[in-house]
């Protein structure tokens, strides 16, 4: 799976050489942003709930979307906000596009599902939740990047 | 292919849960160990040839027949091959070092491995040795317990008695070369 590490020991195999001062150089890279990274993780983590229920309960009370279809995007809010906890941990977007990307929206339209539902509670996500109170900056810069990528893969 | 972070969320996925705090603090002391361990890895890469032909030779002293004709050492084309082969282990092992999880090596290098050294007729006997050799020079390399010189030049200006943790992670990863061959 792609993540910080696993790129540049990919890189190398393909040339079969040993891992060299520029591999080193960009391993360290990302270890040194991996501290706010791990921070949002565990942060987002202990919100995944919260965070899932203020979006979707947003979306769904101004009644432009269809009641019935509420259980299931609390489902697939919170499993898209676990893999966004996933990519923040391997520090690159493998887990979203593996898992959640690849595929998906066309799951969610042929359950006729509104993938502008998803989207508008995303976007609820990034905008409106005070993601400032429970992360730092940082921490808050990581998490929003990945929000972004996914609606933009969604839209 | 993964490293100490994918094999998290591997893990994770599994059982379909987030990951909290208690499933980071390992990821922590990886992200903290980072500079150790790109001074042990680079204790591997700045010494390969040396530790390769090194574990090839005492493989040949202690079974002087390996160079004699009808050896397995015999011609130097085998010879060749045999250090060849040695510098690939290396390479793996430095990946897997680096990457803080064994599929690399596992995947890439070990997976078959002693089948083919079966049908070209290595002895796996003589090519465990050379590993086990491998393994100690590496060891003593890392943590600088080697005799003579400094064998290596770190970018972080560590100690190698603070790579202790990394060199016996290190020599784990050749544990799973000599069992895949024995």
């Amino acid at each position: 799976m792609k993540s910080a590490v696993t790129t540049v020991v990919s890189a190398a195999d393909a040339a079969g050489r040993f891992p060299s001062m520029s591999d080193f150089e960009s391993v360290k890279g990302s270890f040194d942003r991996a501290k706010a990274r791990l921070e949002a993780a565990e942060k987002l983590a202990s919100c995944l709930d919260k965070f899932t229920n203020l979006a979707v309960d947003a979306v769904y009370q101004n009644g432009s979307y269809e009641l019935a279809n509420k259980d299931k995007c609390v489902r697939d809010i919170h499993h898209y906000l676990r893999l966004i906890n996933y990519c923040l941990v391997t520090g690159g977007t493998g887990p979203l596009d593996e898992w959640g990307i690849s595929g998906m929206r066309e799951i969610i339209r042929i359950q006729l599902l509104p993938t502008a539902a998803y989207i508008e509670a995303f976007i609820f996500i990034r905008d409106e939740i005070k993601i400032n109170d429970v992360m730092s900056q940082q921490a808050e810069t990581e998490f929003k990047g990945l929000l972004d990528y996914l609606i933009n893969a969604l839209a | 292919m993964l490293d100490a972070f994918s094999r998290t969320v591997v893990t994770a996925d599994a059982k379909g849960a987030a990951i909290g705090s208690e499933d980071l603090s390992d990821l922590r002391k990886y992200v903290a160990d980072a500079n150790k361990r790109i001074d042990a890895t680079l204790a591997i890469t700045q010494n390969v040839s040396c530790i390769a032909a090194d574990a090839v030779a005492g493989m040949v002293c202690e079974n002087t027949g390996l160079t004699q004709p009808g050896g397995h050492c015999y011609p130097t084309r085998r010879m060749a091959a045999c250090l060849r082969d040695g510098e690939i282990i290396l390479r793996y092992v430095s990946y897997a070092l680096l990457a803080g999880d064994s599929s690399v090596l596992k995947d890439r290098c070990l997976n078959g491995l002693k089948e083919t050294y079966l049908a070209l007729g290595v002895p796996t006997s003589n090519a465990i040795r050379a590993v086990e050799i491998m393994k100690i020079a590496t060891v003593a390399i890392m943590t600088e317990t080697n005799t003579g010189r400094k064998m290596f030049k770190g970018i972080n200006s560590g100690s190698g008695a603070q790579c202790q943790d990394i060199a016996a992670e290190a020599a784990s990863y050749f544990d799973l070369v000599i069992e895949a061959l024995s």
